[in-house]
């Protein structure tokens, strides 16, 4: 099922680029923000971040408060991901003209969400990486494990978006319970913090969110330039990174998108009798 | 590769209302679905749901028209949405081989805040055109939409007639291996309906399968080889177009006259031969025959018999007279014959010849006769709604 779906996939790319193309044009035709809004969201929880920085240092000194930097990288990957569950999830219902009119693989409709998303947040990365300097990021070549990363984070949003997107049309309020889960999801995503100041109990239920290594493991390499291979601990020996952690991360990945595209493809044969 | 279309016995279970109220009823929906051989038990009508499509059955070849006809709500759209693959069959196998052009829903992928332009490569590209074959024809599609003035602009400031012509013209330009059409023909003015039904024309004999669905007759007649009447879901003739038009309309007109009816009458209409010849060309004449019988002793006076022509696609009363008033009402008792010659001074498509029994002084019909469908053919070529026949010497 996985190669027909793909094989689908391939056949309607031009479609795929056709709706990308729409969907970001539409994001900034009679907007006022225009591409500020690639940075919005990152910048306003990069404050939050600050804020928390100035009560963590008031508080308990200023070796126990939560990089920058760290901050700055996981604020955007978490802009990213939340921007395109939103709208990926409400995909399949915004095109319900095409959808209920017209064959294509619906697959592609959630996709290309995502990666109009994605654009968007290419430049804010960009932004991100030519201010990183002040934000406290270090050039190493610990930056090959970026890419990687996002490609961890790409596979697990996929698979996600394509369960809601499905959900959502099934059941309407699918779009409502992502929002609380977006809401609520950043206190138990390391996106202000870091596991690590936690007791190591409490730090390995967090590395159980499978997005938890993903955001670390950006810290680590862009802020701390540690190398992922190789295990990391505090001072006090509490485990901040195993190599584990990124076996985790794709596992949990790819075990999403492979659910989420069979689960997609097998309820799309009555998406066009649920509108 | 020659396309097919092949529709294998499919029936189509809608339900009625709301698909699932609540979780309260998916659960036990799902566990229905998990019980072992439930996928293979056949499916069965639950509380609330009908059959949309019923043991239908067709099979369309290159060169081949098929027009479906029905009522609304008969499952003509349903037909072709399982042939799209939009919808799945309950039962039954529904499949085209060869690239689909659907003429369904023309303007369906516009969004109203992209401009023209963009939105003939968006609805280019949902059609399933190659980006290569839409920069080709780009200009043609436009040209032949006639908005070229337009085509920056947003189409949220189209007229719907602007709109739906942009479509047409995009699906117009596809080069189907099959073609389905979803009642399309109406679109924009009567000059640009001309132009599209030409298109039409010629994509239906380009030697591809070809499926119509449509709600004028006179077209579907014209276009196509077979045609199958849906009546609820299930095709209630399949054959030759005329005669599947002839069921429809006779199936939509009012009951003929029964023999109690005409006995009480004192004269009946009992049968209308069709017309000859077949098909008739427009501006030229035809015949056909009534055959009646007087029953009371002798014709009674107050009891016109009128024959009509009417327009099938609109219904339209063109031309109605009384027997009486062109010679031709019985004298005496028993069987008669009304020969009649009719001049077919309209417009090529589709018509009706009804006959009816009318009684003077109370001002009503007191029943249907018989109804025959004809088609006319375009004669000398002439525009408008009257076939004049105009004729001319030059020196």
């Amino acid at each position: 099922m996985i190669r027909t779906i793909l094989g689908d996939l391939w056949t309607s790319r031009e479609l795929f680029l056709q709706l990308v193309r729409r969907d970001l044009k539409l994001r900034y035709r009679q907007a006022i923000m225009g591409f500020a809004w690639a940075l919005f969201l990152p910048v306003l929880t990069i404050s939050a971040g600050l804020i928390l920085r100035m009560a963590f240092e008031r508080n308990g000194g200023s070796g126990t408060a939560p990089s920058l930097g760290g901050i700055a990288i996981k604020s955007w990957a978490w802009a990213f991901f939340a921007g395109a569950m939103n709208f990926a999830t409400v995909s399949l219902l915004s095109n319900a003209s095409l959808v209920t009119k017209i064959y294509f693989p619906r697959e592609v409709l959630p996709l290309s969400a995502i990666v109009a998303q994605g654009v968007d947040s290419a430049f804010g990365l960009a932004v991100l990486l030519l201010v990183g300097y002040w934000l406290g990021f270090h050039w190493s070549l610990q930056l090959f494990w970026l890419p990687l990363l996002i490609i961890a984070l790409l596979l697990l949003t996929t698979g996600l978006a394509f369960l809601f997107a499905c959900a959502n049309l099934f059941f309407r309020d699918v779009k409502y319970i992502l929002q609380v889960l977006l809401t609520f999801g950043i206190f138990f995503t390391p996106v202000l913090f870091e596991p690590a100041m936690f007791s190591t109990q409490v730090g390995h239920l967090l590395m159980l969110n499978p997005l938890t290594p993903i955001f670390e493991g950006l810290r680590l390499t862009l802020v701390e330039r540690t190398s992922l291979l190789h295990a990391l601990y505090t001072p006090s020996g509490i485990l901040v990174w195993s190599p584990w952690e990124l076996v985790y991360a794709f596992a949990s990945g790819i075990a999403c998108v492979l659910v989420g595209m069979v689960a997609f493809r097998r309820s799309a044969a009555h998406f066009a009798e649920y509108y | 590769m020659a396309g097919q279309v092949l529709f294998d016995a499919v029936w189509k279970r809608f339900h009625r209302g709301l698909a699932h109220d609540s979780l309260r009823d998916l659960i036990p929906a799902l566990a229905r679905r998990l019980r072992p051989g439930a996928a293979t038990a056949p499916p069965e009508l639950r509380d609330g749901d009908f059959w949309a499509v019923r043991d239908v059955s067709f099979e369309v070849n290159p060169g081949q028209a098929l027009g479906i006809i029905g009522g609304n709500g008969a499952g003509k759209s349903t037909t072709l949405k399982l042939l799209t693959k939009v919808l799945m069959p309950t039962r039954g196998m529904a499949q085209i081989t060869g690239r689909a052009g659907a003429l369904i829903e023309v303007s369906a992928g516009f969004h109203p805040d992209l401009t023209g332009r963009e939105n003939v490569f968006l609805q280019g590209a949902i059609m399933g055109m190659p980006m290569q074959l839409i920069r080709e024809r780009f200009d043609e599609i436009v040209d032949f939409s006639g908005v070229s003035a337009f085509i920056d602009t947003p189409v949220k400031r189209y007229s719907s007639g602007m709109n739906a012509r942009l479509g047409f013209s995009i699906a117009a330009h596809l080069e189907p291996e099959v073609l389905i059409v979803d009642e399309v023909l109406s679109v924009g003015d009567a000059e640009f309906q001309t132009r599209a039904f030409g298109r039409l024309r010629n994509l239906v004999r380009s030697n591809i399968p070809v499926v119509i669905v449509s709600h004028q007759l006179d077209r579907i007649v014209e276009l196509c080889t077979d045609c199958i009447l849906l009546q609820s879901g299930q095709a209630m003739f399949h054959g030759p177009p005329q005669t599947a038009v002839q069921e429809y309309l006779r199936g939509t007109s009012a009951r003929g006259l029964s023999l109690e009816e005409a006995t009480s009458a004192g004269i009946g209409i009992l049968e209308l031969t069709a017309p000859e010849p077949q098909p008739v060309t427009s501006g030229s004449s035809f015949t056909c025959r009534v055959i009646g019988e007087v029953t009371a002793a002798e014709p009674p006076p107050h009891v016109e018999l009128g024959i009509a022509i009417v327009d099938a696609a609109t219904n339209q009363q063109m031309y109605w007279t009384w027997f009486r008033s062109i010679g031709a009402h019985p004298t005496r008792q028993g069987k008669f014959t009304a020969d009649f010659e009719i001049q077919a001074n309209m417009p090529a498509g589709l018509y009706r010849i009804d006959t009816s029994v009318w009684h003077e002084q109370r001002q009503v019909i007191i029943g249907q006769g018989p109804n025959r469908i004809f088609q006319v053919m375009p004669g000398r070529p002439f525009f408008g709604t009257h076939q004049l026949n105009a004729a001319a010497t030059i020196s």
